[in-house]
């Protein structure tokens, strides 16, 4: 528009925008950092008084604040929680059983290969779609159902499938993996789709002129040229599986974990809701998110609009 | 003199480093037909939406009534504008988009609609009221966008290029079409343009630019036969004006350019002061305004012919001056041959003298209209 | 003769003579590629649709023991076939209420993302100080996990959390709503961490939407005479209808599957107030374990947004099939 101009009313409603989406992270940032005593308080506590780590190593290195514990147990009886500001003053026994790394591991590998098996197979279907239309306009629809519908509507047949009735995954690896890659599959093919339909037809052809058979083209054509594609794909998958939480919930029990049914966990402790380790949770998991999230920014429409609107 | 409808006043305007248009002055009557013409890149547009508002000037001024018009916001300077790409708003019927205008000016709706079917009558697209653009041919799309302005009765018309879009047949059409609107409309018109045979054709008066500043502001018959330096010269005309690169000097109270053995004269006019005999000139001369030489015609000069090619009716000959070639355009059946030599005269006094190194008009001489 | 020529200028284009099994004729090729997924949804989301659908005819509770049993009575016996659906859409106020809470959440939280994201994209429209910064910032929300966003609220809504101060500061005096425990403000509260974590996917649908507006039309409108407002209301919007259309699809898809926000921040509390039809679901299925009766409301659900959903992707199939 012509001589735009930034005014000030321009410049309160932006403000008003960034508070609003700011605000909270910085409380969980603020919040994980705070001491136990500081956690509920009335009028609640902005900024800690004095900043510790105790609620990351509750989840992350709990073995320290044991080693801790016992030089303050010689000093005497100031009792869990107590005068001292642990972070998580509960009963020893707590203190390993609220370590993230069972979640931790099972995300990562949860994620990982979720994200590969969805990306592979999806890959597959997007040059079969786009190069050679496939199933007209059935199956990029039939595809696409399986996200359409309430994962809940999904993980109640689920149950019974995963039980001792018919595969016996439950509580498994494999049946999360199978479960994450299942749901996020239409997200791969489409955003994978729009990609391939951006590349010329034309330079597939010339491989194949070169006597490249049609799978090599594909391979040593299609697939490197849209590498960016993939890895903005990949990673736009992985941040999906990372934050899958419903399927984790209902098909775990001990076995397996994942980081968001971890930190729901922690709401049903004993003493209450332990904010400050739960906010520590909630930063160590998605730090990652972010950094990702970052990268591939300008493809995050894409991927979340299936490939609709490209930047 | 009828009276000065829009006036710029050392108009500038720089985008950064880079000067777009550089202290411009014109003015332009009312009821006239103004064209700027340049090839592209030479600040014409930039001018165009400075004048409509669009764009803020760096400096100078711009007069409409002999009023500033600097602080009134575009839609209220009472002009129109039609864009290059038509910008037709594709989401609304021909009908919507005749009416678009109306509507803001809360005009009362039994109005509009009888202001939108004479328009529309006017510009023959009455059949296509109720389409939507996209089903619109290039030419109709056109007529539509100039309705679109025409029909809010703005002061001052301007048009972007509007002819650039269209395919050979339907320009000569629309050039027709938009005589046709300039005649019954008696609107003052802002013509942008780089295709010279538009500007020629359509208006009365003819502003070159180049690289953002104003060679020659004069009707079209003096910036066509009178070109106030080389580029102008250059810039228009097909076949180009001839350049004669050579030395000024005098014979016998006559002043003459020669350059090797060749020797053109100069017809009679006021000199610049700054030139002398002797200086390094280029002389200017259209090929259809050399004829062959009556055998008495004081002016006549003679050139060796470097080529000879017949063109069915007319015969393109190849001369040359000194280092110089040119061409000239004889009826078939001259006595012409390659090796031989040619007498010629030029137009009574459509011989252009240019300084070599600046290119300014150095002669003046000449009637102008 | 004609046939032999056409045939060497096919083999010196490296075309082989077709065999009977060739893995690289144009036929096989697709089929294989597809394959994969094909098997995948199969497995994972036929089979589980058909399942539901068995178990939706029994009245089969994990305690009740091995599901084959159950499966098998359907063919057996007749049990109760059908009388779940009955139940359900006739005596189950608490179903069609999780249904109507879900359009009505998904309505208000699809518009408000829409007024604001769009506000936001037309602010960066201009330039301004600091604007990638802040474009990142913005976008954050929708990276963070829904979990984490739901727990993130929670605290927030504590009635001596941080919202209730800052409201405190602009009345003048303490307030203490109870966010999470008032059937009203919870509502409120699930719309307002919902909008706040997909706002900023408006904001850049938009903000590519405005960007995608031509500026000649603006331009000619403003030479028209047409105020900001107007242009907006008569060029602009328009010419984004496709993309805002997209917009409200894909989220609409999305958000009315909503749940791991809800289920941190009031586990479709107090009472049924923020139960949407996922909560509702989950309840039913794994809280109380009635697995099979859980099955028939998902079935239905299933059906709705099957349907639902075909009808809202019509405007825009043509544009996601093509993909440009």
């Amino acid at each position: 528009m012509p001589d735009a101009k930034f005014t000030p009313f321009n410049m309160l409603a932006l403000l008003a925008g960034l508070i609003f989406a700011i605000f909270p992270i910085f409380w969980m940032v603020s919040t994980s950092f705070k001491l136990r005593s500081e956690w509920v308080t009335s009028p609640p506590t902005w900024v800690s008084s004095a900043p510790t780590v105790d609620n990351y190593l509750t989840i992350l290195a709990p073995q320290i604040l044991l080693d801790r514990r016992g030089g303050t147990q010689q000093h005497g009886d100031e009792g869990f929680g107590g005068g001292k500001d642990d972070a998580a003053g509960g009963a020893i026994a707590d203190f390993l059983n609220r370590s993230a790394w069972p979640g931790i591991k099972g995300s990562v590998i949860i994620s990982i290969s979720a994200t590969i098996l969805s990306i592979v197979v999806g890959l597959m279907a997007a040059i079969s779609i786009s190069r050679y239309r496939f199933g007209g306009n059935f199956t990029p629809f039939f595809i696409l159902a399986g996200r359409m519908f309430p994962p809940i509507a999904i993980a109640i047949p689920f149950v019974i499938m995963f039980g001792p009735g018919i595969f016996d995954i439950t509580d498994t690896y494999f049946g999360l993996i199978v479960a994450y890659a299942a749901v996020t599959v239409p997200f791969s093919t489409w955003m994978l789709k729009s990609f391939v339909d951006e590349l010329p037809q034309e330079i597939e052809e010339a491989a194949m002129m070169d006597g490249y058979s049609r799978w090599r083209a594909h391979a040593t054509v299609t697939v490197p040229l849209i590498k960016g594609g993939i890895i903005a794909t990949t990673l736009f998958i992985f941040i999906l599986n990372w934050s899958e939480f419903l399927f984790a919930l209902v098909l775990t029990y001990t076995n397996v974990q994942t980081i968001p049914v971890t930190l729901n966990k922690y709401f049903s402790a004993t003493e209450g809701t332990l904010y400050g380790v739960q906010a520590a949770l909630a930063m160590v998991s998605i730090i990652p998110l972010i950094i990702v999230g970052f990268f591939i920014q300008k493809h995050l429409v894409r991927g979340l609009t299936l490939g609709a609107i490209k930047r | 003199m009828a009276k000065i409808k829009l006036e710029l006043v050392n108009l500038r305007k720089e985008f950064g480093e880079l000067v777009a248009v550089n202290d411009v002055s014109i003015a332009i009557e009312e009821g006239e037909t103004m064209a700027l013409l340049g090839p592209s890149g030479c600040g014409k547009t930039t001018i165009l939406n400075m004048v409509v508002g669009l764009e803020t000037p760096t400096g100078g001024d711009i007069l409409i009534d002999g009023q500033s018009v600097l602080k009134v916001p575009p839609g209220d300077r009472n002009v129109g504008l039609v864009f290059q790409d038509y910008a037709v708003f594709t989401h609304m019927t021909v009908r919507r988009n005749l009416a678009y205008g109306l509507k803001i000016r809360k005009m009362k709706q039994p109005e509009i609609d009888r202001e939108v079917s004479k328009v529309a009558e006017f510009l023959s697209i009455s059949h296509q009221l109720d389409h939507k653009p996209s089903e619109l041919g290039a030419s109709e799309l056109q007529r539509v966008a100039i309705g679109r302005t025409l029909v809010t009765n703005p002061e001052i018309l301007l048009l972007d290029e509007p002819l650039s879009n269209l395919e050979a047949a339907m320009r000569n059409q629309m050039r027709r079409e938009l005589r046709r609107i300039q005649a019954d409309t008696g609107q003052t018109i802002i013509y942008v343009t780089h295709d010279q045979i538009e500007a020629l054709s359509l208006a009365h008066r003819i502003a070159v630019m180049d690289f953002g500043s104003l060679h020659q502001y004069d009707t079209a018959h003096n910036v066509y036969q009178y070109p106030a330096n080389r580029f102008v010269g250059s810039f228009l005309g097909n076949p180009p004006m001839n350049f004669l690169k050579g030395k000024l000097t005098e014979d016998g109270g006559k002043r003459i350019v020669t350059s090797g053995d060749s020797t053109i004269p100069l017809p009679a006019g006021k000199l610049g002061s700054d030139v002398s005999v002797g200086s390094d000139v280029v002389v200017g001369v259209r090929p259809e305004s050399l004829n062959l030489a009556a055998a008495d015609d004081p002016g006549r000069f003679s050139v060796p012919i470097l080529a000879v090619e017949p063109q069915g009716p007319e015969t393109v000959v190849t001369a040359s001056f000194g280092d110089s070639t040119f061409k000239v355009i004889v009826p078939t059946g001259t006595d012409a041959v390659e090796g031989s030599s040619i007498s010629l005269a030029p137009e009574s006094d459509l011989v252009a003298l240019f300084d070599a190194e600046s290119g300014v008009r150095l002669l003046d001489s000449g009637e102008r209209r | 003769m004609v046939t032999n020529t056409s045939n060497g200028g096919a083999s010196s284009l490296g075309l082989r003579k077709p065999r009977r099994f060739d893995p690289n004729d144009k036929r096989i090729i697709p089929g294989l590629l597809i394959t994969p997924v094909q098997i995948l949804l199969i497995v994972m989301l036929i089979f589980p649709f058909v399942l539901e659908f068995v178990i939706s005819l029994t009245e089969w509770q994990p305690i009740y023991g091995d599901f084959w049993d159950a499966f098998n009575s359907v063919f057996t016996q007749k049990i109760n076939q059908g009388i779940s659906y009955n139940y359900l859409v006739t005596d189950e106020p608490r179903y069609l209420q999780a249904l109507g809470r879900t359009v009505i959440m998904s309505v208000i939280s699809l518009c408000l993302e829409f007024v604001i994201g769009l506000g936001l994209a037309s602010l960066f429209l201009k330039k301004f100080w600091g604007k990638r910064v802040w474009f990142t910032a913005l976008l954050t929300p929708m990276m963070i996990m829904p979990v984490v966003v739901g727990y993130t609220w929670f605290m927030l809504f504590q009635y001596n959390g941080p919202i209730n101060q800052v409201f405190g500061w602009i009345a003048f005096s303490p307030v203490n709503f109870k966010w999470l425990n008032d059937a009203t403000l919870a509502f409120i509260a699930v719309i307002v961490t919902e909008v706040w974590h997909w706002t900023p996917l408006f904001f850049l649908i938009m903000l590519s939407g405005l960007n995608a507006v031509p500026e000649n039309p603006i331009r000619a409108a403003t030479v028209l005479g047409a105020s900001n407002f107007k242009i907006f209301w008569t060029i602009i919007l328009p010419n984004m209808k496709a993309v805002i259309i997209i917009a409200f699809v894909i989220r609409g898809m999305e958000v009315v599957k909503l749940f791991d926000e809800i289920y941190l921040l009031t586990r479709g509390g107090p009472g049924t107030a923020t139960e949407t039809i996922s909560l509702y679901l989950y309840k039913l299925a794994f809280e109380d374990f009635r697995l099979a009766y859980a099955g028939s409301a998902a079935f239905i659900v299933l059906i709705i947004t099957v349907v639902l959903i075909n009808m809202m992707l019509k405007p825009i199939r043509y544009q996601l099939v093509e993909g440009r």
